[in-house]
Order: structure tokens, then sequence, then C-alpha cells
């Protein structure tokens, strides 16, 4: 069952394409990620699922609906460039922001409080926000967003600009809101954390979707030609090797993308052949940067 | 648009607005300025009135500065010893030297001035005054029925005309205004209503620039500070506007009906004693006319304001591109100000019915003279149709422009956003 349906989403400003045809499902109770670098159409694409942008074509269904203003009521949405009023008190402005999510009364207040303690603000409740550390800020923010109890979490580049305390509170709050059985997209450029926090993915380059589907599937798909290598010696006789279809070093260890899987085999063969010292070789293993880079295909080294 | 959201915004600024200390202040203090104001000049009148001018009276005949003297002995301010006055009779040739020689004492003060009578004066009547502070309207008032008195007595002396045609011939034309209403009667008008089209016209002037400039201000802080994404989240912008309009115009009526409590206490009750030629003209439809007006003004204004701040992204950029709409306003206030030498011109009469000026002028109008019914239902008209051609536009403006950050966007790109 997917919670929400993206189909052929477009959006045009000025002459700049940002967001091309784009299609993409997010299944129930999954953790989904909208990869991509900078520039490449993610916060688009969250704030025409929020309503806040009119796609110039396509549609966004969510169980079975059209998104509409109703839908952001069921919503608790992070945007990247976070912010808040600087003059209001946190009390005023959580009470504020959810009642406009149509939330308010004593049930509100006590979540309220008991995040406040959580999170360890009760004592700064009637502080205004600008007083406020930046860190304890970013909390009020989170509380924010899921005070209301939302179905559907949205967080744009989450994890930017966060200290590590609140990257790990954050992290956990995620975690939490899934396995309370909430849908959670975020957009993020860090592969890293895509890879460790996300089911689903959907990648995002140019304003168009190059991939998406579930993370495991993916990685097997694109592991099988796969293999991850370290080693010392030279492996430059690989170039051109017709057996080879790609080769990148990142440093530590070099990804090597052989043409069918069978060949993984040849291509060990070819290694010991030329006297390369094997320390590590890896032939079930892609990481998401790796199937990003092999896809955007910009930061590739072709051989 | 009208909806719990927009309700939760109105009642945000609502909270924000009325509980501010700048808010409060300035409610309590625009009263106290204005009676202030007023407190000031009887104050200042009644200080220069306690003055006692030294003057010399200078005239080149003997025959002038007596008569001169004659007049000016019969002034209450003279008798009480207020005034002190003396007089000389010098060759015209000579007084350039007894300028010189007096300049001393007109320097210190110890001579207010010196007021010279040539003998042309019987022709021309142009008499001068020299002091250290030569524009001292208050003693040209007083001492000029008596020098121009004077020089009447002298010119008709030898005419042989009787007492009476003298009087009639040196008496000064006065004209007293009557006030023409439907309600049958005929008052005589005094200052009162110049002073009520000040007060109204420059109220709603500061009101309308003040609430524009700081709803355009907070608009722009929503924008830079990135609340307004999170707003969005929830409301969509027509919602967020509407709320932030509403809301500041609920704010700024309360503040004016603050604002014109004591005219209302004047007009009525008796509590305050002004001087009859003070008193207003106006009865409290007017003040219900005023407020009707200044909500339809403030939709308007505040609504263009919040616009112009969703078009940028700092108070310094929206500054800069403020200026065609305190345009809009200056320029109906000067308008409305300039009615006062005659409120049925027809500049006066075809801008009372233009668009955005009429706001202003209106009103100004209606303060002094009694408006046909069908002219205000028709400015009311024409400024309702104006609100609604222009809402959806800014409207347009507002939902592109407040998520654009970073550059500052041309009028171009703006014009564009409309087409959206």
């Amino acid at each position: 069952m997917n919670a929400l349906e993206v189909t052929n989403l477009t959006k045009t400003f000025e002459k700049i394409i940002a967001v091309d045809i784009a299609s993409f499902n997010v299944p129930e109770g999954s953790v989904f990620g909208l990869i991509g670098r900078n520039g490449a159409g993610k916060t688009t694409t969250l704030r025409m699922i929020m309503n806040i942008y009119k796609p110039d074509s396509g549609e966004i269904i969510f169980r079975g609906k059209k998104v509409e203003q109703d839908f952001k009521d069921s919503v608790g949405y992070l945007p990247e460039e976070r912010g808040l009023y600087k003059k209001m008190k946190v009390w005023d402005t959580l009470i504020f922001l959810s009642e406009l999510k149509g939330k308010k009364g004593k049930n509100i207040e006590r979540k309220a409080d008991s995040y406040l303690e959580r999170f360890e603000l009760t004592d700064r409740k009637n502080s205004k926000v600008e007083d406020l550390s930046k860190g304890n800020q970013q909390k009020v923010q989170f509380i924010a967003t899921i005070l209301h109890d939302p179905e559907f979490l949205i967080f744009d580049e989450p994890f930017a600009g966060l200290d590590p305390i609140n990257t790990n509170l954050l992290r956990q709050i995620i975690l939490e809101m899934k396995n309370e059985g909430k849908v959670i997209i975020f957009s993020t450029h860090l592969m890293d954390f895509a890879e460790k926090m996300c089911d689903n993915i959907a990648m995002i380059d140019q304003g168009r979707i190059i991939l998406n589907g579930e993370l495991d599937e993916i990685k097997k798909k694109y592991a099988n030609r796969n293999v991850s290598i370290n080693y010392e010696g030279d492996i430059s006789f690989l170039r051109g090797n017709p057996i080879i279809e790609q080769m990148e070093d990142f440093g530590n260890t070099t990804g090597i993308k052989v043409k069918k899987p069978e060949q993984v085999q040849e291509l060990l063969r070819l290694l010991v052949e030329h006297n390369i010292v094997i320390k590590k070789f890896n032939a079930d293993e892609i990481s998401l940067h790796e199937i990003f880079v092999s896809l955007a295909g910009k930061e590739a080294v072709n051989v | 648009m009208f909806n719990r959201r927009t309700l939760a915004i109105i009642k945000r600024e609502l909270k924000t607005k009325l509980l501010n200390k700048s808010f409060i202040i300035m409610t309590v203090l625009v009263p106290l300025f204005m009676f202030g104001l007023i407190g000031v000049q009887v104050f200042i009148h009644v200080v220069s009135e306690d003055e006692s001018p030294n003057l010399l009276v200078v005239s080149e005949t003997e025959n002038i500065s007596k008569k001169l003297k004659n007049e000016f002995d019969e002034y209450a301010e003279v008798k009480l010893g207020n005034y002190k006055i003396s007089y000389e009779t010098i060759d015209s040739s000579a007084f350039a030297q007894r300028l010189n020689n007096l300049r001393d004492d007109l320097l210190n003060e110890r001579l207010t001035g010196i007021v010279y009578v040539p003998g042309k004066a019987l022709v021309n009547k142009n008499v001068r005054y020299y002091s250290s502070n030569p524009s001292n309207r208050a003693l040209f008032d007083k001492i000029r029925p008596g020098i121009n008195k004077a020089l009447i007595n002298i010119y008709f002396e030898d005419k042989q005309l009787s007492r009476e045609d003298v009087e009639f011939a040196r008496d000064n034309v006065e004209i007293t205004g009557f006030r023409v209403t439907k309600d049958e009667k005929v008052e005589e008008e005094g200052y009162g209503n110049m002073v009520a089209l000040f007060l109204f016209t420059f109220l709603l002037y500061m009101a309308l620039i003040f609430s524009g400039q700081s709803t355009m201000l907070s608009v722009v802080e929503e924008k830079s500070s990135r609340i307004v994404e999170v707003l969005l989240s929830s409301a969509s912008s027509t919602e967020l506007m509407a709320g932030k309009v509403i809301g500041i115009v609920i704010t700024e009526v309360i503040q004016m009906a603050i604002w014109l409590l004591p005219v209302v206490m004047l007009i009525t009750t008796s509590w305050f004693m002004l001087p009859a030629e003070f008193m207003l003209q106006l009865d409290l439809s007017y003040i219900l006319y005023f407020l009707i007006n200044f909500t339809i003004a403030l939709f308007t204004f505040v609504g263009l304001f919040a616009t112009v701040g969703a078009i940028f992204d700092n108070p310094q950029d929206a500054q800069s591109g403020v200026w065609p709409l305190m345009i809009l306003v200056i320029i109906p206030f000067l308008i409305a100000m300039s009615l006062q030498s005659n409120p049925q011109s027809n500049v006066a009469k075809i801008t009372s019915l233009l668009p955005f000026t009429s706001l202003m002028v209106m009103p100004a109008r209606f303060a002094l003279v009694d408006v046909p019914v069908w002219e205000l239902a028709l400015s009311f008209a024409i400024n309702l149709a104006v609100l609604f051609a222009i809402f959806p536009l800014a409207g347009k403006i507002y939902r592109v422009g407040i998520l654009v950050t970073g550059k500052k966007p041309k009028w171009s790109e703006v014009r564009k956003w409309l087409k959206g």
C-alpha cells in the first residue's frame, strides 16, 4: 500500500525546470528518503507535496485523495531553513503553531509540557525564542513539528546545521515516529544518513527522478555488478579492459563496475594475475553514494 | 479564506500588537500629544501676551507722531503699562544715523523694536519695523490697526468729511462665515471645523503611514526569519495574508477609536469648555463615517504594504521599494490639507471621488462642508471596488513573493508573478 503517490510532477520557475515529470511512491509505514545534490529539486518537490507550491502539472495522491489544504493538518513539516517568531515566547509559539493545525486544548498543552520536559526546556517555556541558544531553538522547532501528532512527517534536509546532540535527538524522533507507524519523508544530500535510515528512496537529479524503490532491492540490483576493493599496486591496466564498465576511486576503496554479473570472477583473476595485493574484495556491496554517482555520473572517473 | 487558521493568525496578531508596549504608549501618547499641542499654544499665547515690548515710534512729521500717540494711548496695553511706547520725529535723512545709534539697544533688547512711519506712508501705507526679531506677527497684528487709524485720520483731516465717513473708511471688512446645513439652521462658522480638518486628516495620515510601515516590516521579518514556510505548511498564503491584514486593521481601528474618544466627549458633553469659535461643528455620525472610511483605507493600504513587504527580504530593500505607496498616502494628504482654502473647489470634488485620494480627501471635505449623501455613497462604492480589485492582485504577488529570498526582485519579475 502506498501512502503517497506522486505522478508526473512538474514545476518550472522562469526558464528553469526545477522538477521534471517526477513520479515516485511512498509506501505506508516507511522512512522515505528523497536524495539528491543541492539544487536537484528536492525542496521544490517537498513544497509541492505540502501544497505550498502549485505544480505546473502532475498529481499528488495521499491515501487515495488528492492533496489539498486538509492534508496540511495531518503533516508535520520541518523546512530546510527553519525559523520561528523571535519575539514570541516558547510556549505561545508551540500553542499557536498547533492551533494552526487545528489542535488545541488541555491535551495539546499536556503534550507540549511533556515534550518540553523531555527536551530539557521546561525552564525556558516562558522565554522569548530569541533568548534561546540556537540548539534550543532547533529543539523548539522539532516540538512544533510533531506536537499536533501528525500522521505524516516531512523533513527537508533535517540534519543540516544541527549539532551532534540535536542530530541524535532528531534521529530518535524519526525512529520513534517510524515505530508508531507514521510515514516519514526526508530529503538529504547526505547519502550516509539516507543509507542508514531509509527503507525506500527516490534519487533526484536535475529535477528528474533517476531511481526509485526499496533500498535493499536497489542495492541488490546494483551490487551484483559492483565490486569494492582495497589493494596495493597499480590497477591502471584495467582501464580499457572490455569487462570493466566503470571504475571510481573513493580514496580508501575503489569501486569497480563490471559489465555482466558473471565477470566478477574474471576481475578477481585479472587482479591476481597482475600481482595486485588484495586486502579486501567485496563483490556484494555498494554504497548509496556509489549508486548515485554511477547514475548521476558527474563525479565518476570514466574508464 | 476566513476559517480557523485565519482566526488563529488574527488572534496572534491581536495578542502581539495589543499587548505590545509601543502600541500602548502610542495609544496613550497621541491624545496627550494632541491636547498637549493645544495646551502649549494657549500657553505660548498667554506668555507672549505677557511680554511688555518697549517700542520706539519714529515718524517724519510732528503731526504723524501726535496722531499715532493719540491712537496708541487708547490701547489697553498702553494704559496698563504693558506696552512702553516713545515717540520721535526725525527727518528721513537722519533716520539711518539714529538707527545706527540705537543698534546696541536693539541687539540687547533694551528696545524691542523701532516702528518707522515715513511721510510717504500717508500715500502708500508702507511702514517699516526694525528689530532683532523682525517677524513678530503677534506684535504687528496689535499695532497695525492703530497705525492704520492714525494714517487715515491724517489723510482725511483736511478733506472736509464727516466723522461717520472717516469711521466707515477706516473700518476693515469683517467676514463672518455662516454654515448652511440641511436641518434648517444657519450657524456661525468658527475655526472649529478647520481644527477638525487638520485633526482628522493628520490622524488618518499618521495612522495609515504607521500601520503600513509596521505591517511591511512585520511581513519582511516573517520572511527573513523563515517562519513563513512553517506557517505555509499549515495555512495557505491567502489565509496568512488575510489573517495578518485583518488582525492589524482591528488593532488600528481600536487605536483610532481610543484616539477619537476625547473628540467624542468634546462634541457630546460639556465637560470641556472651548471658546465658541473653536467648537467643532460635527456630530457623532461624522465620527462613525470617519471610522468606516478609516477601516476601508486601512484594508487598502495595510494590504498593499503587506504585499510590498512580501516582495523584499530585508527592511532596507523594502524601504526603498515602498515609495510608490508612500506617494499614494502623501499626495491625498497634501490635497486634503489644501482644502482649507476652498473645500468645494473642482480639485477637491474630483479627488474626493478618485481611487486612493478619496480615502483622505472625502473625510477632510466632509469635515468642512455638508457633502451630499450620494457623493459619500459613491466614494464608498469606488473605494470598495478598488479594494476588491487590488486584493486578488496583491494576493498573487504575496503568494509568490513570500517564498522568494536572496536577490532583490526586479519590478519586471514582480509583474510576471501577477500572471502566475
